[in-house]
């Protein structure tokens, strides 16, 4: 079975950019879903085992480069909120690449194409998740 | 003050050529309370406009090795001329910067060394002005060396790669001018202060004439200034100017017989030494004007 | 609950990869889905017409489209659901074309991934809410901050179409920096014959100037803000002086004068050129002998209307506006530290500001060249460009008008004192503009000398005169120049007390100190924070055309605003649950916008949210330890049905 990955992307940036590699018509696997926010400083860590939980094989969130935020300094948020998840899932045992966060502009198409294509092959190297069908 | 002692690095000149040098820096800094040991087995630092130019993992790692030894004394390294000082602290802030760095370098030392980055290089200048300090200096200044006019000359690498060195701008130093000026000496202003005394980036080792025109025009430029003589902080510069001036002799037909000492012979004369015990006698141009301009000198 | 799901096929963009009528299908078996139709273009009229009639027919009261990414249609099917009576937030887009047929190629695969993504829209549509707008009143004033040319720009246009305009300006005139300079590029006009027509804008029915005053504190909100001003005491009173200048004349005190660039003297009591508005001067409590020595009382003693106030204290005047402009301009870079050109060790070596105040004819030397160290006569220019600029060290922007007042500042040497020899050293000339590149040829012609390279390093010699290094990259040579004085184009910085202001203003600055603007192409006057917009340098170097410009479009920005009497916002706002929130303030620290304060309530603290100034980031109540705090439209049940759709297990 393909893995299954969670992506949350902000509006303002890193969904646009997903838009424009959709415009541009690059190429990158389909075992991605978007969730669109307004910023990935939006994001809990509560999301990101919710979705572990339910058996992804890999969550990715992506927001503004650092400076960019739309909202100023949510991006920052995002990065602390992923560091502390990123230990947790240390401590529970959960291989921590199966977490990532990327920063993609709006103009960054080929980027986001990039960044998801190489998730999702790294992902596919760990193998599924060992929660999957767990809950 | 905390009582320190410091990894002593000799180098290549000091030892061959300039023994007074080591003799008045240790001497000095004991009597202001700062030990130093020897370094056994302490090699080239390498020079880094010849080694580094080259091959920069191989100057790595021969600088690494050199540290090591301090690692192993369990000391800071004190340097006495600006060349050993910035092969050493450069790489030593290279290697810390970069731990991929710092395994290759590992690869090359091993298995009988291994760069831990436990220590640090320091050179005589931060020594006296940090360690000791200037107000230290002052009390045991015993004969001040009121009148005398010194052309300061700090040399390259002390300063720069500012970034790297981590003492401030390299424009306008006045760590030297003020060690200088404690003595009761003065640091008069010259043209260009700031340029090379020629010896640097291999330029010696290439082109002796272009090297010894450089050295020609900071000589000439201080001696407009009217300075007594001239002081460095660096056994390097401290050869080109003294040894060099033979030189100019012979290449320009010049003479300009300008005394050369290194701080800590200045410091020592002003700490009420003999000249002799200062090594100063060891040199290529006399320091007698010197002596003979502060009363009570000679 | 009875939701339609609407797949568009858009053309073949979406029906070429993806089997519609298979996700249509699917559509049918979710929970809550009581139509699901597909069409070649959801987004025509018929397209639209199908929603509106299943609206009708099938009292839909949620609406699900699977078509293109929001940002292209979102706004055209909640305009529909208004329009028929519905609520427009109970709506959602699927993006199966950016986002799926268009970078996927395996069709199997991507009309899987369509179902999952109709899945994701459906779970989300099922818990949203009905929103509404928020309605706000505005007040139809504006504040201008600085009154430079900018902001004489500003509040000339805003003024004129009938709006009250306060304007607010630190020093004890308006007029900025344009009014120290000597004449402008590309015209050679006179700055103040230029400006003074501008200047009267103080006899406008609809402005009120409030000098050497500062925004003390601004409260509110996008068109309701309340500004505090502090009117400094000028120990003038304003109503009775009538500007004769006699007390400046009998004043014994003179001070440097900041505003020649320390080459000549001013009085204790001052205004800051002629031609001042207003025509108060002020007295100057720190070097006043009234005020360091207790004696003197000339100024008092000589002045016939008896305007002078020792004991007169500052003010705070509070106005209500419902726009703010930010015009503050920018601060010449202080070279000091820039230890190889000498600046302050070498009197001949000047500013670019310096210089113009050198030249200028109401300057310290009535515009007779003159060297500061000697007073001689200067023959041999250099002018250093990029100093603080295009500079890893320093600055590493570029300060954009230095080159073409340093070629105008030549030209005109060359007019004037033919015999004289102009070196310019310079990076690049950048001389874009209309009828910059010309002025620039002409200065060539008149025999201006430029050379491409950095000057290593200025030289002091024996004679006061200077001896530059250089290389000129364009022949690769290396050679010294002596010349007798020398100029730095220093950089634009942004104004002293920026820092200061944004803090008041909760506005944002770049990593370059100037305030940010919200977009830089799209939005280039607009701040993130709704209400409050840039003009001229507060938001990067620029020269006085594109200033103007530049003003004009933030007083046209600031009248859409302040042109109606309310307005209405999104409804997308974080509000906290007042019996959950303990008031801790992890909220509020997070909070880039000062939208949530921590109030009293029954005897404890909770956090506020105030949803007109909330952008709805939702950075919030991620922070938020209790679960106290939500956001509507993105509420965690909202969210995490979205994950569990994704997973198949919704």
């Amino acid at each position: 079975m393909e893995p299954k990955i969670v992506a949350f992307c902000c509006k303002w940036c890193s969904s646009a950019g997903a838009d424009l590699a959709g415009t541009s018509r690059m190429k990158y696997p389909p075992n991605i879903r978007i969730i669109r926010v307004m910023c990935s400083g939006r994001i809990e860590p509560s999301y990101i085992l919710h979705a572990l939980e339910l058996g992804a094989d890999g969550v990715i969130i992506t927001g503004c480069h650092l400076g960019d935020c739309h909202y100023i300094a949510g991006n920052e948020q995002a990065k602390k909120r992923v560091e502390m998840t990123t230990e947790l899932l240390e401590t529970m045992g959960i291989d921590p690449r199966r977490l990532r966060l990327e920063w993609i502009s709006a103009s960054e198409g080929a980027r986001f194409a990039s960044v998801m294509t190489d998730f999702v092959e790294e992902i596919k190297e760990l193998g599924h998740s060992p929660l999957g069908g767990v809950s | 003050m905390e009582e320190k002692t410091y990894a002593c690095f000799l180098g290549c000149v000091i030892p061959n050529r300039y023994p007074g040098i080591e003799l008045s820096t240790v001497k000095m800094l004991r009597e202001l309370g700062v030990e130093s040991v020897d370094m056994p087995g302490a090699g080239c630092c390498p020079a880094p406009g010849v080694f580094g130019s080259f091959d920069l993992k191989t100057w790595l790692a021969l600088a690494a090795r050199n540290i090591c030894i301090a690692e192993e004394l369990g000391c800071d390294i004190m340097t006495m001329c600006n060349g050993c000082y910035g092969s050493l602290q450069e790489a030593d802030h290279l290697l810390k910067g970069d731990p991929l760095l710092k395994d290759k370098v590992n690869e090359i030392l091993a298995p009988e060394m291994e760069y831990k980055g436990t220590i640090n290089v320091k050179h005589q200048v931060e020594i006296f002005t940090d360690d000791i300090g200037i107000e230290r200096i002052k009390e045991a200044i015993t004969m001040p060396l009121d009148g005398l006019r010194v052309g300061v000359h700090y040399g390259c690498h002390f300063l720069k790669p500012s970034a790297v060195r981590g003492h401030g701008k390299a424009e306008r130093p006045g760590m030297v001018d003020a060690l200088v000026e404690v003595t009761g000496a003065k640091s008069v202003e010259y043209k260009d202060k700031m340029m090379c005394c020629g010896f640097g980036g291999g330029v010696r080792t290439r082109d002796i004439e272009v090297a010894l025109d450089i050295t020609k025009e900071k000589i000439t430029n201080m001696l407009d200034a009217g300075v007594d003589c001239t002081v460095n902080p660096c056994a390097s510069c401290h050869l080109q100017f003294d040894r060099g001036q033979v030189e100019i002799e012979h290449i320009f037909g010049d003479r300009f017989n300008l005394p050369v000492l290194y701080y800590s012979q200045l410091l020592g004369l002003a700490m009420g030494h003999d000249p002799r015990e200062l090594g100063m006698h060891k040199q290529n141009i006399p320091t007698d004007p010197v002596l003979d301009k502060v009363e009570g000198l000679k | 609950m009875n939701i339609g799901v609407y797949v568009c096929h858009c053309g073949t963009n979406i029906a070429g990869v993806i089997d519609v009528e298979k996700v249509t299908e699917y559509a049918t078996t979710l929970d809550g889905v009581v139509v699901a139709r597909n069409y070649k273009y959801m987004c025509s009229d018929p397209g639209k017409d199908l929603i509106r009639s299943d609206i009708k027919e099938n009292n839909l009261d949620r609406v699900v489209v699977a078509a293109c990414s929001p940002t292209m249609h979102e706004k055209t099917y909640r305009d529909v659901m208004e329009e028929m009576g519905g609520n427009p937030f109970l709506f959602e887009m699927a993006n199966i074309r950016e986002q799926d047929s268009w970078v996927h190629t395996d069709k199997d695969m991507a009309t899987e991934k369509a179902y999952d993504l109709v899945r994701m829209a459906v779970a989300k549509v099922r818990r949203n809410e009905p929103l509404e707008r928020i309605e706000i009143p505005v007040t139809q004033r504006a504040l201008i901050i600085g009154g430079g040319v900018a902001g004489m720009e500003a509040s000339l246009d805003l003024a004129e179409q009938g709006y009250e305009v306060i304007m607010v300006e630190k020093e004890q005139s308006i007029g900025g920096h344009m009014s120290q300079l000597t004449k402008t590029f590309p015209t050679l006009d006179c700055p103040m014959c230029i400006l003074a027509p501008k200047m009267a804008l103080h006899e406008h029915k609809n402005i009120t100037i409030y000098s050497f005053s500062e925004i003390e504190e601004v409260s509110g909100y996008v068109g309701n803000f309340e500004v505090s001003i502090r009117k400094k005491a000028k120990s003038v009173i304003e109503d009775l002086c009538n500007g004769c200048g006699l007390c400046q004349e009998k004043c014994p005190t003179k001070v440097l004068s900041v505003y020649d660039g320390k080459l000549g003297t001013r009085k204790a009591i001052y205004t800051l050129f002629p031609q001042a508005v207003p025509r108060i001067p002020v007295l100057d409590r720190e070097n006043c002998l009234m005020f360091t020595k207790g004696t003197c009382g000339v100024c008092k003693k000589v002045c016939p209307t008896d305007a002078i106030d020792y004991d007169q204290q500052d003010e705070i005047i509070t106005e209500k506006v419902g726009a703010i402009i930010v015009a503050t301009g920018y601060a010449e870079y202080d070279p000091t530290p820039i230890e190889e050109y000498g600046y302050g060790r070498y009197k001949n070596v000047l500013t670019g500001l310096q210089f113009e105040r050198l030249t200028n004819a109401s300057g310290p030397t009535l515009g007779v060249l003159k060297r500061p160290s000697d007073g001689a006569t200067p023959k041999r220019f250099a002018f250093i460009q990029c100093v603080g600029s295009r500079d890893v060290n320093t600055q590493e922007y570029c300060s954009k008008v230095c080159c073409m007042y340093t070629v105008k500042n030549a030209r005109l040497l060359r007019d004037e004192h033919p015999e004289s020899e102009v070196y310019i050293f310079y990076t690049d000339v950048r001389s874009a503009g209309k009828g910059y590149e010309e002025f620039y040829k002409i200065s060539q012609e008149k025999g201006v000398k430029f050379i491409r390279g950095r000057v290593s390093e200025v030289v002091g010699l024996p004679d006061d005169n200077l001896l530059l290094r250089t290389e000129d990259t364009l022949t690769g040579d290396v050679y010294e120049v002596e010349v007798d004085m020398a100029i730095l184009a220093c950089a634009l910085l942004p104004a002293e007390g920026s820092d200061k202001l944004r803090d008041i203003l909760k506005i944002s600055e770049g990593t370059d100190g100037f305030f940010m603007e919200a977009h830089p192409k799209l939005r280039p006057v607009d701040t993130l924070t709704d209400g409050i917009y840039l003009a001229g340098c507060a938001q990067g170097p620029r020269d006085i055309a594109d200033t103007v410009v530049h003003a004009k479009g933030a007083a046209s920005g600031a009248s859409v605003l302040i042109s109606h009497t309310k307005m209405s916002l999104d409804p997308i706002s974080a509000y906290s649950d007042e019996s959950v929130c303990r008031g801790c303030g992890e909220c509020k620290l997070v909070c880039q916008f000062g939208a949530i304060e921590i109030e009293p309530l029954n005897g404890r603290l909770i956090a506020k949210v105030n949803e007109v100034l909330c952008k709805g980031c939702g950075a919030c109540v991620g922070a938020c330890c209790n679960g106290a705090m939500s956001i509507r439209h993105f509420k965690d049940e909202q969210i995490n049905s979205m994950i569990e759709a994704a997973m198949e297990v919704a």
